[in-house]
């Protein structure tokens, strides 16, 4: 916490962040998991089809690799 | 029970002065984040686009800066808001699936990078004629050591000196510089080199964004944060941290790529960059070789340390450990474990003769195509959860439409890199 000495305006007390007292951050610990908005389903979702696409270009290299392309 | 005043602040006469002060106070995440990322991989990255096409890349530097400070400034604003750190978050909003591939391919990619950055130290004294047996021990200690004081306040100062110690860069790239004009022309004007879009210049160019934009920044900079427990009213001045570290990080990327370019004015083809320090070191003395040497150490180093704590505190925040810098190893000895063992193994698999060092390279390039698009995804769905962070912290369109394109080029250029590594051959040989 920052702030300006109320009996003389003209101080200011500056404190380093690990030496202020601790402030009440943003609760998550009850909000559990997010919402399924269209957006967030629509992400996930195009996230899960690059994954799969970037694990089927890796198995083919490995595969190419392996030399058994050729005999498929 | 945490204390209801401050434990000690300094009283200043002028608004002037407390803002500088209050701006000191809280600098630093940001400039280590963007500066660690400048690790061994990036100085062999740029020095070798300058050692191929000289300046020519120097606008890929320049669209880079506002790309890097959008994403990190994601971080920041979800850091301070939240206090915790990135893995905690996926875990929490997205379930246990996503949060452990999140997780599990952090770890796998971090330990893979500090590998290289180990290879890189061990590549660097070899040609200062110093063992790697003996020197990578060395270095693996002094890089343990400087976390365990159990004082964040003392691990960020020195940190934050050795990033200082990067503006050697400046000091090389001007000493064998091309012309002003030519570097203000490709800085500015976009250009293809000569010779056109072929294979090697697109590995290069995806290589450059792949290094400066990395996965483990966004997990380190949010954990540190929490770590270093920024609050509300500190978030323009961690803005403000962010910023200069990207400024200062692309600057210095860009003396890389002039340092490299000396070579190519030289007549030198680049092998890596130690060889390349030789060699130019016949030409423009030993202390430039001796320069180069020791700044990819210095790379290493301070790569070594971020990526190894990006681990440490994601692995820690999932488990529920104690996971902070200012806690002695007594209090957080799963935390510190994590650093050690990620240090301990990547420095002794170095050490191992013949180990697979090129398909550990390749393994990080194609780890990376997956995680770093997967990591901004969530980022950008946790900056737009306003039932978590209401309006305050998050996204505001302007913001969605910025990284919104920024993630839609990310994630084609992350499958144009694996596919390129997969399926050599895409673009013409260059």
């Amino acid at each position: 916490m920052i702030r300006e000495n109320t009996t003389d305006v003209r101080d200011f007390l500056v404190v380093h962040p690990l030496d202020d007292v601790a402030e009440q951050k943003v609760e998550t610990k009850h909000l559990g998991p997010m919402r399924m908005t269209p957006a967030v389903r629509i992400s996930l979702l195009a996230l899960r089809g690059y994954l799969v696409l970037m694990m089927m270009l890796l198995l083919y290299h490995v595969l190419g690799m392996a030399g058994l392309l050729g005999k498929i | 029970m945490l204390p209801a005043t401050p434990a000690r602040g300094v009283i200043v006469r002028s608004r002037w002065a407390y803002n500088v002060l209050t701006f000191l106070m809280v600098f630093g995440p940001g400039l280590i984040v963007m500066e660690a990322d400048n690790d061994a991989g990036a100085v062999s990255t740029y020095i070798q686009a300058g050692a191929q096409y000289g300046t020519h890349l120097l606008w890929l530097l320049l669209i880079l800066l506002p790309i890097t400070y959008f994403i990190q400034e994601m971080v920041v604003r979800l850091g301070i808001a939240t206090g915790q750190g990135h893995a905690a978050m996926i875990y929490g909003r997205f379930g246990k699936w996503w949060g452990l591939f999140s997780l599990v391919d952090l770890q796998l990619l971090n330990f893979l990078t500090l590998v290289t950055e180990f290879a890189a130290i061990a590549l660097a004294l070899q040609h200062l004629n110093i063992s790697p047996s003996v020197g990578v021990p060395i270095a693996a200690c002094a890089l343990t050591v400087l976390v365990l004081t159990g004082s964040y306040r003392r691990w960020e100062r020195i940190v934050v000196f050795l990033c200082l110690l990067d503006l050697a860069w400046f000091i090389l790239a001007f000493r064998s510089p091309p012309t002003v004009a030519e570097v203000v022309r490709n800085t500015i004007i976009p250009s293809i080199p000569a010779g056109g879009l072929n294979a090697s210049l697109v590995f290069l160019v995806v290589g450059i964004v792949g290094t400066t934009i990395a996965p483990w920044q966004l997990f380190f900079q949010q954990s540190c944060i929490a770590d270093k427990r920024l609050r509300f009213a500190d978030l323009k001045w961690a803005r403000l941290d962010t910023l200069i570290g990207a400024a200062f990080t692309i600057l210095v990327a860009g003396c890389m790529m002039m340092t490299g370019n000396a070579a190519l004015r030289h007549g030198f083809s680049f092998t890596d960059p130690a060889q390349m320090a030789g060699d130019l070191g016949k030409v423009l003395g030993p202390w430039f070789r001796t320069g180069i040497l020791l700044l990819m150490i210095n790379a290493a180093a301070l790569g070594t340390t971020a990526i190894s704590l990006s681990s440490a505190w994601a692995y820690g925040e999932v488990k529920g450990w104690q996971h902070s810098l200012q806690k002695s190893v007594k209090d957080a000895p799963g935390f510190y474990g994590v650093y050690v063992l990620c240090v301990a193994a990547a420095a002794g698999l170095v050490l191992i003769p013949r180990a697979p060092l090129q398909l550990i390279i390749l393994s990080v390039q194609v780890l990376a195509g997956i995680m770093l698009p997967s990591a901004i995804v969530f980022l950008q769905l946790l900056l737009n959860d306003k039932e978590m962070l209401g309006v305050r912290f998050a996204n505001k369109p302007w913001n969605n439409v910025v990284n919104w394109t920024i993630i839609i080029v990310l994630f084609a250029l992350s499958l144009v890199l694996a596919v390129q590594v997969v399926a050599p051959g895409l673009f013409p040989a260059g």
